[in-house]
């Protein structure tokens, strides 16, 4: 049985989408551990299969080849349930366009998280309250998504991703539609969020501007892993 | 202490609704016109299966109706007979064959038999005359609300309805008529005795309507049995019937529900208000899947975010069965309300509208079951739902 220091391990990872002639390997041979702590980058040029590799270790894709672990529980043969409680009890995801829903205010899109993980309903709303106050959003949490700015909404969906306290965190493109300043708060916000809650943070990006937040970063290219380094400088 | 100090305790105990609850409602009420459109539909399905199925119990309540409010154990009809309102004739001396079975403590006379009635202005109306026994009142007019059934007692006077009054040209107590070229006088008025034949009902003493109807002092329509403290029904109703021979001998719920049976499904009325009550219902489920299954797509996007998080399906479907449960509710009430108005403006007319408080629990349950199977559509584009298009 593997650690339970391990989050997410993948040993020889691949992912082919289609079959015979039109067959298109997405992911070839991934082999790593994402570790709790610590902010991991994946970087690498459209089509690489940063995504797909996102996807796979958030359990929300399977593998074609080769295994993967989620705390140390392998996820093959587990059906498409079996994925989604995997998720829930694991993984928080925050994605590229917020995907907020529109119809709820702050605080609601993050008890709408509590909820499903079966929080009890009396402390959702103090739950969701103290992650907005957490990511400098207290004063937002009666607003609804289409009144708070790009910023404001990304950080409310941080603020979901860690509703139930999940051990993983997992961002595709977080900072793409964000301004300047506003891109490195929210990395600034998840680099935080590795070292002060040890949870093990993975983001996909191609911003140039996270690439200093990141404590390892993964370089991906034509579906292979083809650096893994851990820059000597941190932000922090 | 001050009242926000007070009202605060209680808002922080109040609990938010459940998530699923949170999101059908707002998900509805985010799209006001289709939310309108879905009651809209829920309403009409409503309203056509209320009136449909009312106007089919109402029916078949009219149609039972005499043998439903004369409170006997059994009855012998002439062979062959199918309903109340039309029937042969039996010969009354066989009453003294049918209080000779053992088990038979009473037998009482009832005629009915149609009739002419000529208005006091002049033109002819079918009736139906239905004489029975004063002193036990065994098929006595009920609801009556003027006059008295010891006025009965006179041999030219009738008890109508006041929903035929003006169909028979009288209005008031005294007033005068023919039947069948025999003088005859209101003594009195029931309210709300409808008949199926429209032929009103025209109550008089058995003897009365005998001379009405021109039948022989030793003629009747029906004899009806009142049975011991303690004896056995079917035992009394075979013996009666073997003793009698040529007679039909029916426990007085097995002749209402042969007379609702003849009316309704041999003539095919009942047939043609259930195909209704049918059409409204798969309106509903039409318009329903299809308002809901449109708010569905407008909001995939939404549901596969929350199968991302890691929603089982059962919370996802649970949002889109409370979205049909929510315009159940809604549509019902409304629904409901018009069909109650409906009622009361037909409550002075000669069709029936009926709604029992079983109906209704129907009618609950046909528009949730509408909603449902709406929602089943819906649900079937959930079940195919790809979490990984919130990457797109």
């Amino acid at each position: 049985m593997n650690a339970p220091s391990v989050p997410i391990r993948l040993a020889g990872v691949g992912v082919t989408y289609g079959r015979g002639a039109t067959a298109f390997a997405a992911l070839r041979g991934i082999t790593l551990d994402i570790r709790p702590g610590e902010m991991t980058l994946l970087l690498g040029p459209s089509g690489s299969g940063k995504t797909t590799l996102l996807q796979v270790m958030g359990c929300l894709l399977r593998a074609t080849t080769g295994r993967v672990e989620l705390f140390g529980r392998g996820v093959e043969g587990v059906d498409a349930e079996g994925m989604a409680a995997l998720r829930l009890a694991h993984v928080g995801f925050v994605f590229q366009h917020y995907n907020l829903f529109p119809t709820l205010k702050a605080w609601e899109n993050i008890a709408i998280a509590l909820d499903i993980k079966a929080v009890p309903r009396a402390g959702q709303r103090e739950m969701a309250l103290e992650l907005l106050a957490r990511l400098d959003l207290a004063d937002r949490a009666e607003h609804y998504p289409s009144e708070l700015s790009g910023g404001q909404k990304q950080r409310v969906a941080i603020a979901r991703a860690l509703a139930g306290s999940p051990q993983a965190l997992l961002a595709d493109e977080p900072t793409a539609a964000l301004d300047g300043k506003t891109g490195q708060s929210v990395a600034a916000a998840l680099h935080d969020l590795a070292h002060r809650a040890g949870v093990a943070v993975v983001v996909v990006s191609h911003d140039p501007r996270v690439e200093p937040f990141g404590d390892r970063v993964l370089h991906l290219e034509d579906g292979q892993l083809i650096d893994d380094r851990r820059p000597t400088r941190s932000p922090r | 202490m001050s009242v926000s100090a007070q009202a605060a305790p209680r808002a922080a105990r109040r609990l938010p609704p459940a998530g699923t609850t949170l999101l059908a409602w707002r998900n509805l009420a985010h799209d006001r016109a289709r939310f309108v459109v879905t009651l809209v539909g829920v309403l009409f399905a409503v309203l056509l299966m209320g009136v449909e199925l009312g106007l089919l119990v109402g029916f078949a309540r009219t149609t039972s109706g005499l043998v439903d409010h004369t409170h006997a154990d059994l009855w012998i009809t002439p062979a062959g007979t199918t309903n109340v309102d039309i029937a042969g004739r039996l010969d009354e001396r066989r009453r003294f064959e049918a209080l000779a079975v053992p088990g038979v403590a009473a037998v009482d006379l009832l005629m009915a038999q149609f009739a002419f009635w000529r208005k006091p202005d002049g033109g002819n109306e079918s009736v139906s005359m239905i004489g029975f026994n004063p002193a036990t009142r065994h098929g006595a007019p009920w609801n009556l609300v003027e006059g008295a059934i010891e006025d009965l007692q006179q041999d030219d006077a009738v008890v109508v309805d006041r929903l035929y009054a003006g169909k028979l040209g009288v209005g008031k107590i005294g007033d005068t008529v023919e039947i069948n070229s025999r003088r005859a006088r209101v003594v009195g008025f029931t309210e709300g005795i409808r008949t199926f034949t429209q032929s009103p009902y025209v109550f008089t003493t058995h003897t009365n309507a005998q001379r009405f109807t021109l039948f022989r002092p030793d003629q009747t329509t029906y004899m009806l049995v009142t049975l011991a403290p303690g004896a056995d029904r079917d035992a009394v109703r075979t013996a009666l019937k073997s003793r009698l021979g040529r007679v039909d001998v029916w426990p007085s719920e097995a002749f209402a529900r042969q007379a609702q049976q003849y009316w309704l499904i041999t003539t095919g009325a009942g047939s043609a208000l259930l195909l209704a009550a049918l059409l409204g219902l798969v309106v509903g489920i039409v318009i329903v899947g299809q308002t809901l299954y449109a708010t569905t797509v407008d909001r995939l996007p939404e549901y596969a975010t929350l199968r991302a998080m890691g929603a089982p399906n059962r919370y996802l479907y649970a949002v889109i069965l409370k979205q049909a449960a929510i315009s159940a509710a809604l549509g019902f009430g409304s629904g409901m309300a018009l069909v109650y108005a409906v009622e009361f403006l037909m409550r002075g007319g000669s069709v029936a509208l009926a709604l029992p408080p079983w109906l209704v629990g129907v009618l609950a349950l046909l528009t949730v079951m509408m909603c449902a199977l709406g929602a089943l559509i819906s649900i079937r584009r959930i079940v195919r739902i790809d979490p990984t298009s919130v990457f797109q």
